[in-house]
């Protein structure tokens, strides 16, 4: 009787642990099919907050004759992130609604999903869509398709401007294709301590205005002079397998010093280039191939001059606004490179309701609205002077900063490339070409005609075209 | 009613739950990831091995290098001082206890913490290199990370690891040295045996299969080391489980990712296998 018991006490522990294994199997397995990777590049603030929202099901967008009151939607790649959705739905919205009496329906679209629905709505010439907000290469592709309205017809917005910069981006194939609204970069950081060591011939103003003395020998000479009367090597670059140190190598080196980022790559300025790194390297915290980002080596005084993106170091600055300023990048032999993300606002061809969509981005692109935008979520403004608007404080400290680096007169302004899933090969062959030439002193000559290849075929077999400065 | 032709069910039942575990967390995973290894478009290709192999940006070499310098170092050392550990705590003496839970509590530490302790502790403005400055040893820091310094980036983890994964090693042979009778050693004393003579013939002989199975679970999960490495050297000091997270994550070469899972997962299965076909000896011998 005891062993008839026990038996089915056995039986009844093995059922009971083979309903539990195959629950824990299902859910993992479930789990493990939601998972997708987070392919955001990491240039937008909207990066590593989330993944992209889903796609709202679309009811088909009801006529409301009732009382002149229209509906638009405006789809976005960008601010999708929950939190950031809220801001805009909760905040950025309302008002707008209650000025013009025009409702906004916003919806966050991953990149893909809106290539497929706006190649379908302008194909069908059933166009539901009235604002779209991506990313300049995104735009780019629409206007090249002849996807989109051009702008030029509904005349100048008054009262903002735009920096040249950005004016001359949004004019694609012979029209104006977008207007420009949010931007990123990144940007220097310097520890006002650094001043103090100065070479001679270098200001204080020529470093905060980007002006022509503001350059990378000049950088390099100032790290030396750091390192001479402290013996500290102040420099510090987010060189850690999650930082984005291959950012400032593609766009910023690369372009200062031959004037493009991908097709003078094994160029006689290139190797220039990397033998200048290879000397500045010299002065930089060789703990920089551990850092990801910049905030807490420049807060804990490890380096006194960092470049990373503004999103990266605004911590520093908000902990340390007295510490701390913003410069825009130095300058090299061809002018001052710098990565700029732009997000624009366009209306597809053959929207519905164009006039009221263009309220809506004459109300974007408000100065104080864009200052709200850059307060709430961190993204810059594309019109000029809102720094100057900033109350004393970190953000204005980080905004001048950006808007003296888009502003400076010799800039050249370099766009990531959008390579889709093969980005991170594109930036991991900067990075291996640095850690062979600079860490492991090997000739650029070397090997910088072998890893051009390598990049051109990233371009040819996804079909994408050369960033700017390259193509222009 | 033939009770013969169900004697099957019993055993089938019992085994059941084990062979369901293995094949949905062990098989199924193996199988999914030879096919995200080699099949990464439906149809066979050796892509990733090419990659792994050939391409200049893979650090495939180094970090199995790494990988095994890493586990050839860490383990015989963290074995020793755990062996030496339990010799001292084996001794009655007040505190014994409190010494026994303090050497334990970096069990209770996620190996992310463990790293970000360290690097804390050793970076350039951290707390080693401030006592340092502070008592005139030294004038300017002392680099342990950073490409330039590898060598020293390698000591970092070393110690890291030694003293995040020392207590499960000393927990393990200190529990078995207690199950040892004290008689044992009273009648060596009876007979004049010296400290030496106790250890080699009693103290070791007795905890060796304590220590068979630290080593196994501590070199198996050396092959798998990560976080403390990814913090404190990056990919500095590439080892086989941070290649994987980094062609998964940064480079979005899943196939890569997947191959390095199953290198490491066969180097952990050849190396349980061959531990398990000593221990068998060793037992047969006794």
């Amino acid at each position: 009787m005891a062993s008839l018991q026990g038996n089915r006490l056995i039986i009844a522990i093995a059922a009971i642990a083979i309903v539990v294994i195959i629950i824990a199997g299902l859910l993992i397995a479930g789990r493990g099919g939601e998972e997708q990777p987070e392919t955001v590049p990491e240039a937008t603030p909207a990066a590593g907050r989330g993944a992209p929202a889903e796609e709202t099901p679309q009811a088909a967008p009801e006529e409301r004759e009732e009382a002149r009151r229209v509906k638009i939607i405006w789809a976005s790649t960008q601010l999708v992130p929950a939190e950031e959705q809220a801001f805009v739905k909760g905040e950025l919205l309302p008002p707008f609604t209650e000025e013009t009496g025009i409702e906004v329906e916003f919806v966050g679209l991953s990149y893909d999903a809106l290539v497929t629905r706006l190649q379908s709505e302008v194909e069908t010439g059933k166009v539901t869509i009235s604002v779209i907000a991506d990313l300049h290469g995104g735009l780019d592709l629409f206007a090249s398709k002849g996807w989109l309205e051009d702008l030029s017809k509904f005349g100048a917005l008054e009262g903002r401007s735009f920096p040249k910069t950005l004016e001359d981006y949004s004019n694609l194939y012979g029209i104006k294709a977008y207007i420009p609204w949010l931007t990123a970069t990144y940007v220097f950081v310097v520890n006002k301590e650094a001043f103090n060591y100065l070479p001679p011939d270098l200001t204080p103003e020529d470093v905060m205005s980007g002006s022509e003395k503001w350059t990378y020998e000049a950088l390099l000479r100032w790290a030396e002079n750091i390192y001479a009367q402290t013996g500290m090597k102040a420099l510090g670059f987010p060189a850690g397998p999650k930082g984005l140190f291959h950012r400032f190598l593609h766009g910023y080196l690369y372009p200062s010093f031959t004037g493009a980022q991908v097709k003078n790559f094994d160029s006689p300025e290139a190797v220039e280039m990397w033998n200048y790194l290879k000397e500045l390297w010299n002065y930089v915290n060789p703990q920089s191939t551990t850092y990801d980002a910049m905030a807490s080596p420049l807060l804990k005084g490890e380096v006194l001059i960092a470049w990373d993106h503004t999103a990266r170091i605004k911590d520093a600055i908000i902990e340390q606004p007295d510490k701390f300023v913003v410069v825009p990048a130095p300058r090299g032999p061809e002018g001052r490179g710098y990565i700029v993300v732009i997000v624009g606002l366009a209306i597809p061809k053959g929207a519905p309701n164009q006039d009221a969509a263009w309220k809506l981005i004459e109300y974007l692109t408000r100065p104080e609205v864009q200052r709200l935008i850059l307060e709430r979520v961190g993204f810059f403004p594309a019109v000029e002077d809102v720094a100057e608007q900033l109350p004393e404080g970190p953000l204005r400290i980080l905004a001048s900063g950006v808007s003296a680096q888009l502003s400076a007169p010799d800039s050249i302004v370099a766009l990531i490339p959008s390579l889709g899933g093969r980005g991170g090969e594109f930036s991991q062959l900067y990075r291996e070409a640095f850690q062979r030439i600079v860490l492991e002193g090997v000739e650029p000559e070397a090997i910088l005609t072998q890893f051009k290849e390598q990049l051109l075929a990233l371009f040819e077999e996804t079909g994408a075209k050369l960033p700017p400065p390259d193509q222009t | 009613m033939a009770p013969a032709g169900r004697e099957w069910v019993k055993p089938a039942l019992l085994m059941a739950p084990a062979i369901l575990y293995l094949t949905i967390f062990i098989v199924y995973p193996i199988i999914d990831t030879i096919i995200i290894a080699f099949f990464p478009e439906g149809r066979f290709s050796t892509e990733s091995l090419e990659y792994l192999l050939y391409s200049p940006l893979s650090k495939f070499w180094d970090a199995i290098k790494f990988t095994l310098i890493l586990a050839a170092l860490v383990v015989p050392i963290e074995t020793v001082l755990a062996l030496i550990a339990t010799l001292v705590l084996l001794q009655p003496f007040k505190g014994r206890d409190t010494a026994v839970y303090i050497l334990s509590i970096p069990i209770a530490i996620s190996d992310v913490a463990a790293g970000l302790i360290w690097y804390s502790m050793l970076t350039s403005k951290g707390f080693v290199n401030k006592v340092l400055i502070e008592l005139g040893v030294i004038d300017s820091p002392i680099y342990f990370f950073g490409y330039e310094f590898r060598d020293r980036a390698l000591l970092a983890i070393v110690l890291a690891e030694v003293w995040r994964s020392m207590a499960i090693v000393f927990i393990i042979i200190f529990a078995g040295a207690q199950l040892i009778h004290r008689e044992l050693f009273e009648a060596a004393d009876v007979f004049g045996a010296s400290f030496w003579v106790k250890l080699r013939h009693i103290l070791l002989p007795m905890i060796k299969p304590s220590i068979q199975a630290a080593l196994i679970i501590r070199t198996l999960f050396a092959f798998q080391v990560f976080a403390v490495v990814w913090i404190l050297a990056g990919r500095d000091i590439p080892v086989l489980a941070g290649e994987a997270y980094y062609n998964l994550v940064e480079i979005h070469r899943f196939d890569v990712a997947a191959l390095y899972a199953l290198i490491i997962a066969i180097l952990s299965m050849t190396t349980g296998f061959l531990y398990l076909r000593m221990l068998r000896a060793r037992h047969l011998e006794v």
